[in-house]
């Protein structure tokens, strides 16, 4: 049975009919247009539909729409703030962390939300907490310098 | 991947909980859902009612008091392996807890829901599409084991990374249920059985974990070989706590039976030994005694059974050295 939901996304409250078995994930892209956020692997393993819920990285893909009523949700699409691009996408931008880009929205939102909890993380940290985003373009090696270079860690390049 | 169809509920009380789940016995309870979502895409579960433990109050919590240590089942991992006691005093716990899948899984995966999985098996954790070309199999339905290639038995495997430390620190848990609440031995939950591979009790729910004093008292590590080292299931997983005091060792394994097994044999070998390089390697030929390795998952038996020995020879080193 369909229930009506209300979810607060990107500072902006949204209310939904949705059925208890649809993902956030789903509710995110088809019900809100919210697409900035992929849908990958579906089943927890690569990362791609990460979002922040009161601040941490949640799958999406694993998290019942339902149960994100009263969070704060934040999409790749709620970072920019007036136009302007949070650092962490400017440091992707200008240092190449992408590649065909469809795996980056959720490694950076994974991203905010380790840099959150730890602002100066060490590079070991950052790959062992970003194992969990795939990119089948290989392109490892600049995620972690776009996100240390944001993190101000390498010498306050950023 | 839709996931199919069940009504859900989300009780705002433990009591309201297992109201739920004696009224309904094929209910299943949902803590961080990153293991039951993943079966129920695959149509391997498919509960007719889900019951979201998300809204349940206090039981997110690690608490110190008389040497103890209480965990909330609902602990996220993240905040188990983060509380400084735990790093501090309980390494094999988080260890164990900060190798469980990604650091998604960590914030999202609960310690009582990791705890509570299901079992694994290279013929279950797949697509129905995937599942079409034999018959259903038992864990998921049908009549027959495919590994065993017998009916009416299942051989998954029991694969959680968290069981091994918390049995090596001898922790026990709080079950609450319909007919009260019970404190029991860790061990005591696992039934052994692939199907069904937890006994809680009819209407009980997981809520609690306690870790004695003595657990913080002795060296302890857990160590962990998976395919892909950043996040996976463990090949095998073995946890090793020993008493600076007494000498006593405790062992327990992970992915090697349709429960964690601790390896009383083995331990029992141990006792009253010192650490030395003899000792540590004539455990190589006992370890994999006390399991039974099935082939539920891609790795060879002889593989698992080698890296028993490592993993749990590695530990005993690293207790030797009283690290």
């Amino acid at each position: 049975m369909k229930q009506a939901i209300a979810l607060t996304v990107n500072g902006d409250t949204y209310e939904v009919l949705i059925a208890p078995n649809q993902t956030l994930l789903e509710v995110l892209r088809d019900k809100l247009g919210l697409t900035g956020t992929k849908k990958g692997c579906d089943l927890g393993a690569c990362g791609a539909c990460t979002v922040l819920l009161d601040g941490e990285a949640y799958l999406s893909c694993l998290m019942l729409a339902v149960d994100a009523v009263g969070k704060e949700i934040v999409t790749i699409e709620g970072l920019s703030q007036g136009g302007e691009l949070h650092p962490l996408q400017k440091s992707f931008v200008e240092l190449g962390g992408l590649q065909c880009g469809f795996c980056t929205p959720g490694i950076i939102m994974t991203a905010k939300a380790v840099l959150e909890e730890e602002p100066q993380p060490t590079e070991e940290s950052v790959k062992k907490k970003m194992a969990g985003n795939l990119c089948r373009c290989t392109g490892y090696k600049k995620v972690v310098e776009s996100i240390m270079s944001a993190s101000g860690s390498m010498g306050g390049k950023q | 991947m839709r996931l199919p169809k069940f009504d859900y509920r989300r009780p705002e009380s433990i009591q309201e909980a297992c109201a739920i789940l004696l009224e309904q016995p094929s209910a299943k309870v949902m803590a961080g859902g990153t293991d039951l979502l993943v079966n129920m895409k695959h149509r391997v579960e498919t509960p007719s009612t889900i019951v979201s433990l998300k809204g349940l109050p206090d039981l997110d919590f690690v608490r110190k008091a008389n040497g103890e240590v209480r965990l909330g089942a609902l602990t996220p991992l993240k905040r188990v392996y983060n509380d400084p006691f735990v790093a501090e005093k309980l390494p094999a716990l988080a260890i164990a807890a900060s190798s469980v899948g990604s650091y998604h899984h960590q914030t999202m995966g609960t310690i009582g829901g990791n705890l509570c999985q299901q079992t694994r098996c290279k013929y279950f954790n797949q697509s129905k599409w995937w599942r079409s070309s034999r018959p259903i199999c038992f864990k998921a339905g049908g009549e027959q084991c495919h590994v065993a290639k017998k009916e009416h038995v299942c051989y998954s495997t029991y694969c959680g990374d968290v069981a091994p430390a918390l049995l090596v620190l001898g922790a026990e848990v709080i079950l609450t249920g319909g007919h009260g609440i019970r404190q029991v031995p860790l061990e005591e939950v696992f039934s052994g059985e692939g199907k069904t591979p937890l006994k809680l009790g009819s209407g009980a729910i997981l809520t609690e974990i306690i870790i004695p004093k003595q657990a913080a008292e002795g060296f302890s590590t857990y160590k962990k070989s998976a395919n892909r080292g950043s996040i996976d299931f463990p090949i095998v997983g073995a946890a090793v706590w020993r008493s600076g005091a007494t000498g006593e060792s405790r062992i327990a394994l992970t992915a090697v039976d349709r429960k964690p097994v601790r390896a009383r044999q083995l331990e029992d070998f141990l006792k009253g030994k010192q650490l030395d390089e003899d000792t540590i390697k004539a455990v190589d030929g006992l370890v994999a005694k006390e399991t039974q390795l099935m082939t539920s998952s891609i790795d060879s038996l002889s593989y698992k059974r080698k890296l028993m020995g490592l993993l749990v020879q590695g530990a005993l080193s690293e207790a030797k050295g009283g690290k």
